[in-house]
């Protein structure tokens, strides 16, 4: 299993200066992918980590040939792909299993269309099921099936076709956790196991610890749009022990790198007056922004970001986008790994409801989005905005941002703090 | 020494036979009488259908005819359905695969489904009566195409609905899974679409023996075009005011509806089932006893399983093709100058139909036009309150129903059967009523288009109270709702979605009826009510083409209006505030 790394050694597959342009629905570009470097060398298991929104998934699309990228080349053994790439098989994130068809079936007309024999069309299926322990579930349909039990069907579907590289678009995000364990173990078992194909396991995840556990090589991308920030050789030796002291410090390792990007430790420039960029606002709701004050309050105003993560059971990306967005109004500090609740956060915290919706209005005016549109707001004779304004100027200032997302993080921010009110129907904003 | 070998020979296979005899259910006995049956009554038609064209066809009233006459009704009917189905799976394709096409075929088929059925009746039947001016095959076409006609629409786009709201998971497997168009069709789109097509095929079939008394009783200027079958048993029966026979044929009617429904539709939703991607809110038959029995059949086993060997051994011979070569992700040229010419084919006969239509309707006077118009609003009112008239009494009885599950299951299926009778068949027995009570006819005929449409409703209202949830209503039950309280704040916002569906299928039959329902001849005599259906009905009687041409121009555009400017945004309102999936 050891493998000699000649210098000559040719990469599966490789992308060179890769950029992506989605077109939105308002005919607008969104910027998801910018200049991506990457090989996948034959035998590794290369994993892509970063969080939602930075296109991890159109990667993966692009290198099994479902999308071709607007700029940048895709090199299949060193030739430039056409179409499909005949190199890999994907597993889905949310398995897209065809519900009218057995497990058995559901591999089989993989191999149909690939055009082989029946007998080996047979023969394949009955290998790859076992493979994946589904033997005795092959007469079921999927709706029969658990969670875990359905991927292992997607798994075998993938194998089948004893791809080069195997794509798994965050194969184990819809199964639960203990589920996840064991078919990551299994996985592991199953491509150790074979001589030849799959050779490489290309990973898409944001779950820190199944990339430790799997990987030997981790690309951390950055979002808005997705580029790669760092690539992180894994070499702890396998078997791994998801507890053991070097598995813990690449961990930490990898939270530090994330988050040092994330949340910057300088403190923002203070907010200059007009001509000011617009900044995104991170996607959280006043609630959990709200929550999170209340357990830094319990814990004695700081605790550490990771520890946070494991406490509230949210994913590592999304507490950070959390975070971030109380920082953006002024409730915390961020210095390295700690999140600290400032005395403003303090006094937010404690004041009744009354209050705590004014010093909210008070921070959200700091913001440049929410004063440009409460200026305009002001100037209208009626007091009231279609939404379309606000949108506009989302989509000008901010072009690599989700518009629809971020302006509902804007409602629920400014609703939150009574500074204006919304008419679903008529998408009109009002001042309250 | 050769004959007892032979003779063992024959021994050993006629015992061999009759072990499988010993094998064969009381239930294949029954298909293969069923399939003689039926091989008989084919032969008949075709009989009939070669035959030579005769001048008019006399009708008996005697009712050992009727098993013949609904058969050959029932044929009708089912070759259209076959008609209908190519067509669905051709023109839903084309729109759902080719984005050039789309955008023609798409607004066309909404322009189609808003012509009254009679629109086309002259023209076709004139035009294949002419092809085939010896024998019958002629006048069976138009009247098959007629029924097809009154089938398709709805089918059509339930399928091109299904194909583009097909899960995008789903797809990016067919693709990166190379699944040909031919493999990605058989597993991934046909079957996606396999639920909608079948309930909307249940539906359509319905549609489609609407007008049976009126396909297969055709009259043009003084020419009588006149069909065997079941709907012109129940014509001759109103004329000569037969009372006994009318009811003959309404149980015939009745029978082949219900056999329809048992022995047809029944079976193939409890199989389609198995092609749901999600648990549907809509409550449907979890059983069929005929499928059940079907599946106990030793007979179709056996096929079934020589079908499969048959096929494997085929497959074997297939030459293997490992190597999976990249595929072009856009599609070749041709096929784009394919489709463009096929689309200004399309558009050109359009075309060519739109100025033949000009030049009939020049010859219109504006004073007609202005008639025309007055007379759609009539129609339209009378639409209008018929819907209304049925919303009042089908929402109470509906919810009664619905809230009580042992009683929907019931009834549900009842509703159903009486929603796809024919409301035609039994106008006549209304109309009797309506004389009785000194009615006239233009007040009587909202009875007779609130006999076909009210069912719609009904069923629609059950469906959405079966689909209330516990929750919402144990919240009402555990506050003390009064009973107008849940009414107003708990079941009419969550039925309205499927309110609004019953709405926008009863106001579409109703338009179809007026055509009907305000033009009645009984007993002899015309009766006729103002209004819009019955100057469609007259001109196509009295074969006044560029009238009648214009009628159909009318109420399609209005149609066409009503379903724009009110039920398309009664959808919307429906989806944005009423929906109880978000």
């Amino acid at each position: 299993m050891t493998t000699e790394l000649t210098a000559v050694a040719e990469n599966l597959c490789e992308l060179r200066d890769v950029s992506h342009v989605f077109t939105l629905p308002n005919g607008r570009p969104l910027r998801v992918l910018a200049n991506i470097n990457l090989a996948i060398q034959p035998r590794e298991i290369l994993a892509l980590l970063g969080p939602s929104g930075c296109g991890k998934s159109t990667l993966v699309r692009i290198l099994a040939g479902l999308i071709r990228p607007t700029a940048g080349q895709v090199l299949y053994h060193n030739q430039e792909l056409q179409g499909l790439n005949p190199a890999t098989a994907i597993v889905f994130q949310t398995f897209a299993l065809y519900p009218w068809l057995t497990a058995r079936e559901n591999v089989e007309i993989v191999l149909r269309a690939a055009g082989l024999s029946s007998d080996e069309v047979q023969a394949r299926t009955e290998r790859v099921l076992h493979l994946v322990g589904l033997a005795s579930f092959e007469e079921s349909y999927p709706r029969e099936l658990s969670g875990g039990m359905k991927q292992r069907v997607g798994i075998a579907r993938a194998l089948a076709l004893e791809p080069e590289i195997l794509l798994m678009d965050e194969p184990f995000s819809q199964v639960d956790a203990l589920t996840a364990q064991s078919l990551r173990a299994e996985l592991l078992d199953i491509w150790s196991a074979t001589e030849r194909n799959p050779s490489s396991i290309l990973l898409v995840s944001h779950d820190i610890q199944e990339v430790v556990y799997l990987a030997d090589r981790i690309v951390i991308l950055s979002a808005n749009p997705g580029r790669i920030r760092t690539i992180l050789p894994n070499q702890l030796p396998r078997p791994r022990d998801y507890r053991s002291p070097a598995f813990i410090v690449m961990v930490e390792q990898l939270h530090d790198i994330i988050a040092g990007h994330e949340l910057p430790d300088e403190p923002r420039p203070p907010t200059a007056p007009a001509a000011q960029r617009l900044e995104p606002l991170p996607e959280a709701t006043p609630s959990e922004i709200l929550g999170l004050l209340e357990y830094l309050d319990a814990r004695g105003g700081s605790e550490d970001v990771f520890r946070i993560a494991i406490d509230t059971r949210r994913p590592f990306d999304h507490l950070l986008r959390v975070v971030a967005a109380a920082e953006l109004l002024g409730f915390v500090d961020t210095p390295k790994r700690l999140v600290v609740l400032n005395p403003l956060g303090r006094r937010f915290l404690n004041a009744p409801t009354s209050d705590r919706k004014a010093i909210w209005r008070e921070q959200l005016l700091r913001i440049e989005l929410f004063r440009l549109v409460y200026t305009a707001l002001q100037q209208q004779p009626d007091r009231s905005l279609d939404q379309d304004f606000v949108l506009e100027t989302i989509i000008l200032h901010l072009p690599e941002e989700n518009y629809q997302r971020l302006f509902d993080t804007f409602l629920h921010w400014a609703r939150f703090g009574e500074l204006l009110s919304y008419d679903e129907v008529r998408g009109t904003l009002k001042l309250v | 020494m050769q004959r007892p070998v032979i003779y063992r020979r024959i021994w050993g296979e006629a015992t061999a036979l009759l072990q499988r005899a010993r094998q064969l259910t009381g239930v294949d006995l029954l298909i293969v009488l069923g399939l003689a049956g039926l091989l008989y009554g084919l032969l008949d038609l075709a009989k009939e259908w070669a035959g030579p064209h005769r001048p008019v066809v006399e009708i008996t009233l005697s009712p050992t005819a009727l098993p013949k006459y609904s058969f050959y009704s029932l044929m009708r009917g089912l070759l259209a359905y076959v008609f209908s189905l190519g067509f669905t799976l051709l023109y839903g394709y084309w729109a759902a695969k080719d984005r050039v096409a789309e955008r023609v075929l798409i607004p066309l088929l909404d322009i189609l489904q808003s012509i009254p059925v009679l629109g086309f009746l002259p023209g076709l039947v004139l035009g294949l009566t002419a092809a085939f001016p010896h024998s019958n095959v002629g006048l069976e076409l138009a009247a098959i195409v007629m029924i097809f006609t009154g089938q398709v629409w709805n089918m059509t786009f339930s399928f091109y609905q299904s194909l583009r709201s097909l899960p995008l998971d789903m797809q990016e497997a067919a693709t990166a899974f190379r699944l040909n168009w031919w493999q990605r069709l058989r597993w991934l789109e046909l079957p996606a679409a396999a639920m909608g097509l079948v309930w909307n095929s249940m539906m359509s079939m319905a549609g489609g023996w609407f007008f049976l008394m009126i396909n297969e009783t055709y009259h043009l200027g003084d020419r009588d075009f006149r069909l065997p079958g079941l709907g012109s048993y129940m014509s001759v029966a109103v004329e000569q005011g037969r009372v006994d026979a009318m009811i003959w044929a309404i149980l015939a009617m009745t029978l082949l509806i219900v056999g329809l429904d048992q022995l047809l539709w029944r079976p193939l939703v409890v199989w389609a089932q198995k092609f749901r991607i999600e648990e549907t809110s809509v409550a449907l038959p979890a059983s069929s006893w005929f499928l059940t029995w079907l599946r106990r059949s030793t007979l179709i086993a056996g096929l079934r399983r020589w079908l499969r060997d048959q096929r494997a051994k085929h497959a074997t011979t297939s030459s293997p093709l490992p190597v999976a070569k990249p595929y072009p992700t856009i599609s070749p040229r041709w096929t784009v100058v394919c489709s463009w010419g096929l689309v200004l084919v399309l558009v050109l006969t359009l075309g060519w139909g739109a100025w033949q239509l000009a030049r009939l309707l020049r010859s219109l006077a504006w004073s007609a036009w202005a008639e025309l118009v007055l007379a759609a609003a009539a129609t339209l009112a009378r639409v209008l309150i018929s819907t209304m008239m049925g919303t009042l009494w089908a929402v109470p009885v509906g919810l009664a129903i619905g809230l009580k599950p042992t009683l929907a299951r019931w009834l549900q299926p009842v509703v159903q059967v009486a929603a796809s009778f024919p409301a035609p068949m039994l106008f006549p027995l209304v109309i009797a009523g309506l004389r009785l009570a000194g009615i006239s006819l233009d007040w009587g005929s909202l009875a007779l288009m609130l006999l076909g449409t009210q069912w719609y409703i009904l069923f629609n209202v059950v469906a959405g109270a079966m689909s209330v949830p516990a929750d919402l209503r144990e919240v009402a039950r555990s506050y003390r709702f009064s009973r107008w309280q849940r009414l107003r704040i708990v079941y009419l916002p969550a039925i309205f979605p499927h309110l609004v569906t019953g709405w926008v299928t009863a106001a579409g039959g109703a338009w179809n009826a007026s055509i009907v329902a305000e033009y009645v001849s009984a007993g002899g005599e015309i009766l006729q009510a103002y209004g819009l259906g019955a100057k469609i009905s007259w001109a196509a009687e009295h074969a006044d083409f560029a009238l009648l041409a214009a009628g159909v121009l009318v109420m399609a555009g209005v149609v066409v209006l009503l379903n724009r400017l009110v039920w398309r945004r009664l959808y919307q309102l429906a989806e944005a505030r009423f929906s109880l999936s978000k």
